[in-house]
C-alpha cells in the first residue's frame, strides 16, 4: 500500500485542536492497526470478496481552512422542508445554518471527549472505522434529554465539493436519552469528484428509547463513502435504519449493533443502486445479548453494467439471548451480465429457545413476470422499470415518510431510465 | 379472427405441436380439451409469444396478419389477451398501477387520451362491482397473497379492462370454487359479442356449462384428433380420452 500520504496528513492531524491531544494515543494505534493489517484478505476475513484497492493507491489529504464554503455558496434543497438541520461543507461545520429542538444539544468533539475524560471505546470492525478514529477531523455530538418525543426529523446533511481527493472523517455521537424518540435523516451530497467521506456514527440507545435513522448516500461517482454505524442499545430501545445508496465509485455501510437489554430492537432495510464499475460494501453484525431481542436486515441491490456488491450479514446469539426474533434476507437483481454480487448470510446461534431465519437471493429479472406484463401490452422496457419498482418498494416504504419517499423515489426513476 | 394452419412447435427441441389447424371466426367460442402434456398450454403460449417455444412449420394469422414473429405486447395491443392458468405473482407491483399502465399502453397505442388516476378508477370501479371484487384488491400488490380464485378473477378483471378481440382462458377453471366459477363465468358471458372471440384450454366439461362453446376440439400428442360441438365435451367426460387415442 502506497501510505506515505497517509502518513503525512496523519502527521499533520495530530497537530489539530479539533479532539485533545490526549486521544492521540488512540488515533496511533488505530492508524498502526489499520497499516499493520493492510487491507489484507487474511487480516480482514469478510473483506475476501470486498474491492477497497481504491483506498491503496491515494493521495489523500485532509480538509483545510481554505475548503470552507464561499459566503455566496448555494445549498441543495432539503429532502423535507419539515426539519431541524446540521450541515457539514467539506467537513466544516456550518454553525450559521444550525436548528434543532428543544432537548437536543450539540457539542463538539473536544467538548464531547472532554466531558468524557476522553475515554471512549473506538470501533475497529472495519478499515473504515480505523482510519475514521485516526483521521476524525469534524462532525458533532448530539445529546437527546429524557422523555422527549422530536417529531420532525433532524437533517444531518454532507455536502461534498472536494476535488483532489479530499478525505473527510466526520465522527458523532448521538446519545438518546430514557423514553426519548428522534428521527435523523443522513444525507451525503456530492458535488465535487473524487473525495473520500469516511463518516462513523456511534448511538447510545438508553431504555425505551426510538430512533428512526434515514441515510441517503448520493455522493459523486467518483467519491468513495463508507458510513459506519454503531450502536448501543439498551432494554426496549428500537433503531429503524432505511440507508439508500445511489453514488460513490467505491461505497461501503457497515452496522454494527449491540442488543444489550432485553426487548431491544434493530431494523435495518437497505437499497444500493449500482453502475458502470462501482463497488459497493455492505457489512452488518447484531449481536443478540439479551433475551426477547428482534432483530431484522432486509437489504436489496440492483446492479448494472461492470458493477459489483458484497454484502456479510452477521447474527449472533449468545447463550442468554434467549426468544431472540432475527430475520436476515439479502436480495439481487443483476441487469447485466458482467455485474456481480457475493452475498454471504450467516447465523451463529448458542441459545435453545430463538426464532431465526435467514435468506438470499441474485438474479436476473424474473422472465415469467416479464412475460405476463408484456402480455397485457406494456412495453419491455417499462415492464422491467415496473417490476425493479416492484422490488424495491418494500425498501422505499421503510422510509416511512412519503415526501421522503418522493424525494429519494425521483432519483432513483432517473437512475433505472439511464 | 384466429386462423391457425400446420402449426409445428419445439421446446427445448422437444416437439410439442405437431401440425394444428384451428379457425376461430369472430363471435365464435371454441375449447380446446385434452390431458396434461397434450400441449394445450403450450399452444397458448405460442399465440400470446411467450420466449422458448419455436414455431417449426406452419403459420398463425390475427385479423389476417402473421403474427408469429410479434412481440407479446403487440399482440397484446392488437387485442390477444391471455387469463393464465398460473398468474404470476408480483409483490411490490400495485394493482392499480399495474392495470393502469396496460390500460394506458393500450389506449396510447390506439390514439387515445391516457387516463389519469381519477378517470382509471372510474372505469374500473364498474368492472369491479361486475366480477364482485371489493376496492381493496386495487391497493393490493398483483395476485400476492390472493386465493386461486382471487387471482382467477382479477385475470378476467383485466380481460374486462383491456377488452381484447381474443380472448384465450388457460384452465381458468382450475382451483375454483362453484360459486367463483359462476362469477367468472358471468363476466366472460355478459363480454360476448359479434365481434369477440374465445378459445377456452380445459381439463373439464364443467366450465363448459357455464361458457357454452360453439366448438370443441380434442388435443392429443399435440394434434387436434376431433372437433364436434358441445355434445363431445359431455362424452369426454363419461369416457375419458382413450377411445380417441391411437
Amino acid at each position: 500500500m502506497n501510505t506515505s500520504s497517509y502518513q503525512s496528513e496523519f502527521e499533520k492531524l495530530l497537530t489539530r485542536d479539533y479532539f485533545s491531544p490526549k486521544i492521540n494515543p488512540q488515533r496511533k494505534n488505530a492508524f498502526e492497526e489499520f497499516l499493520k493489517k493492510n487491507l489484507s484478505k487474511k487480516a480482514w476475513d469478510n473483506l475476501r470478496f470486498s474491492n477497497l484497492s481504491a483506498l491503496k493507491n491515494n493521495d489523500f489529504r485532509i480538509s483545510e481552512v481554505f475548503d470552507a464554503p464561499k459566503k455566496n455558496f448555494k445549498y441543495p434543497e432539503a429532502v423535507t422542508a419539515d426539519n431541524y438541520k446540521i450541515v457539514f461543507n467539506n467537513g466544516h461545520y456550518q454553525k450559521q445554518l444550525t436548528t434543532l429542538p428543544k432537548g437536543v444539544e450539540i457539542f463538539t468533539n473536544l467538548e464531547y471527549y472532554g466531558n468524557r475524560k476522553n475515554k471512549v471505546a473506538q470501533p475497529t470492525a472495519s478499515p473504515f472505522d480505523l482510519l475514521n478514529t485516526a483521521f476524525m477531523d469534524s462532525g458533532m455530538s448530539l445529546i437527546v434529554e429524557k422523555n422527549i418525543e422530536i417529531k420532525s426529523p433532524i437533517l444531518l446533511v454532507f455536502i461534498n465539493t472536494g476535488k483532489d481527493q479530499l478525505m473527510i472523517s466526520p465522527r458523532i455521537h448521538v446519545d438518546i436519552g430514557k423514553s426519548s424518540s428522534i428521527s435523523l435523516i443522513e444525507h451525503h451530497i456530492g458535488l465535487g469528484s473524487g473525495n473520500f467521506s469516511n463518516s462513523t456514527t456511534i448511538f447510545s440507545l438508553k431504555e425505551n428509547s426510538h430512533c428512526k435513522h434515514i441515510r441517503l448516500q448520493k455522493d459523486s461517482d467518483q467519491a468513495i463513502n463508507a458510513g459506519n454505524i454503531h450502536l448501543e442499545q439498551e432494554k426496549y430501545s428500537k433503531y429503524y435504519l432505511s440507508h439508500f445508496g445511489f453514488g460513490s465509485s467505491l461505497g461501503s455501510i457497515g452496522v454494527n449493533s449491540d442488543l444489550n437489554g432485553q426487548g431491544a430492537e434493530c431494523h435495518l432495510s437497505g437499497l444500493c443502486l449500482l453502475r458502470n464499475h462501482q463497488h459497493l460494501d455492505t457489512h452488518i453484525l447484531i449481536n443478540h445479548k439479551s433475551s426477547n431481542c428482534i432483530s431484522s436486515q432486509n437489504f436489496k441491490t440492483v446492479l448494472k453494467d461492470y458493477s459489483s456488491g458484497v454484502f456479510n450479514g452477521k447474527v449472533m446469539v449468545e447463550k442468554d439471548a434467549q426468544k431472540t426474533d432475527s430475520n436476515q434476507s439479502n436480495k439481487n437483481i443483476l441487469l447485466s451480465k458482467n455485474a456481480r454480487m457475493n452475498s454471504n448470510p450467516q447465523l451463529v446461534i448458542n441459545a435453545d429457545d430463538v426464532k431465526c431465519s435467514h435468506g438470499s437471493s441474485t438474479g436476473e429479472i424474473d422472465q415469467d413476470s416479464l412475460f405476463y406484463l408484456r402480455s397485457r401490452g406494456i412495453d419491455d422496457k417499462t415492464a422491467k422499470s415496473i417490476l425493479i419498482h416492484g422490488f424495491v418498494s418494500e425498501i422505499f416504504d421503510s422510509a416511512g415518510n412519503l415526501e421522503i419517499i418522493n424525494f429519494i423515489k425521483s432519483d432513483f426513476d432517473k437512475w433505472i431510465e439511464n | 379472427m384466429l386462423e391457425i394452419k400446420n402449426l409445428h412447435a419445439k421446446v427445448e427441441n422437444k416437439s410439442i405441436l405437431n401440425g394444428i389447424d384451428l379457425n376461430i371466426k369472430p363471435g365464435e367460442i371454441h375449447a380446446i380439451m385434452g390431458k396434461n402434456g397434450s400441449g394445450k398450454s403450450t399452444l397458448s403460449n405460442i399465440i400470446t409469444g411467450k420466449e422458448g417455444y419455436e414455431v417449426t412449420q406452419g403459420d398463425i394469422k390475427y385479423k389476417n396478419e402473421s403474427i408469429t414473429k410479434w412481440t407479446p405486447e403487440k399482440r397484446s395491443l392488437h387485442g390477444i389477451f391471455m387469463s393464465f392458468q398460473y398468474p404470476v405473482v408480483m409483490p411490490g407491483v400495485n394493482n392499480t398501477y399495474f392495470l393502469k399502465a396496460a390500460l394506458n399502453a393500450k389506449r396510447k397505442y390506439n390514439g387515445q387520451k391516457e387516463l389519469d388516476a381519477a378517470g382509471f378508477l372510474k372505469i374500473i370501479k364498474e368492472k369491479l362491482q361486475d366480477l364482485k371484487m371489493d376496492s381493496s384488491y386495487l391497493q393490493r400488490a398483483v395476485n400476492d397473497g390472493f386465493s386461486g380464485g382471487e387471482k382467477k378473477r382479477n385475470e378476467i378483471l383485466q380481460m374486462l379492462t383491456l377488452e381484447p378481440s381474443l380472448s384465450i382462458l388457460d384452465e381458468t377453471d382450475s382451483g375454483l370454487d362453484i360459486d367463483a366459477l359462476k362469477i367468472i363465468s358471468d363476466g366472460v358471458n355478459r363480454y360476448k359479442s359479434p365481434k369477440r372471440s374465445f378459445l377456452i384450454i380445459t381439463h373439464y366439461q364443467r366450465l363448459l356449462e357455464y361458457i357454452e362453446p360453439d366448438i370443441v376440439h380434442v388435443l392429443i400428442d399435440g394434434e387436434i384428433v376431433k372437433s364436434g360441438t358441445k355434445e363431445l365435451a359431455l362424452k369426454l367426460e363419461e369416457k375419458g380420452y382413450g377411445w380417441l387415442e391411437k
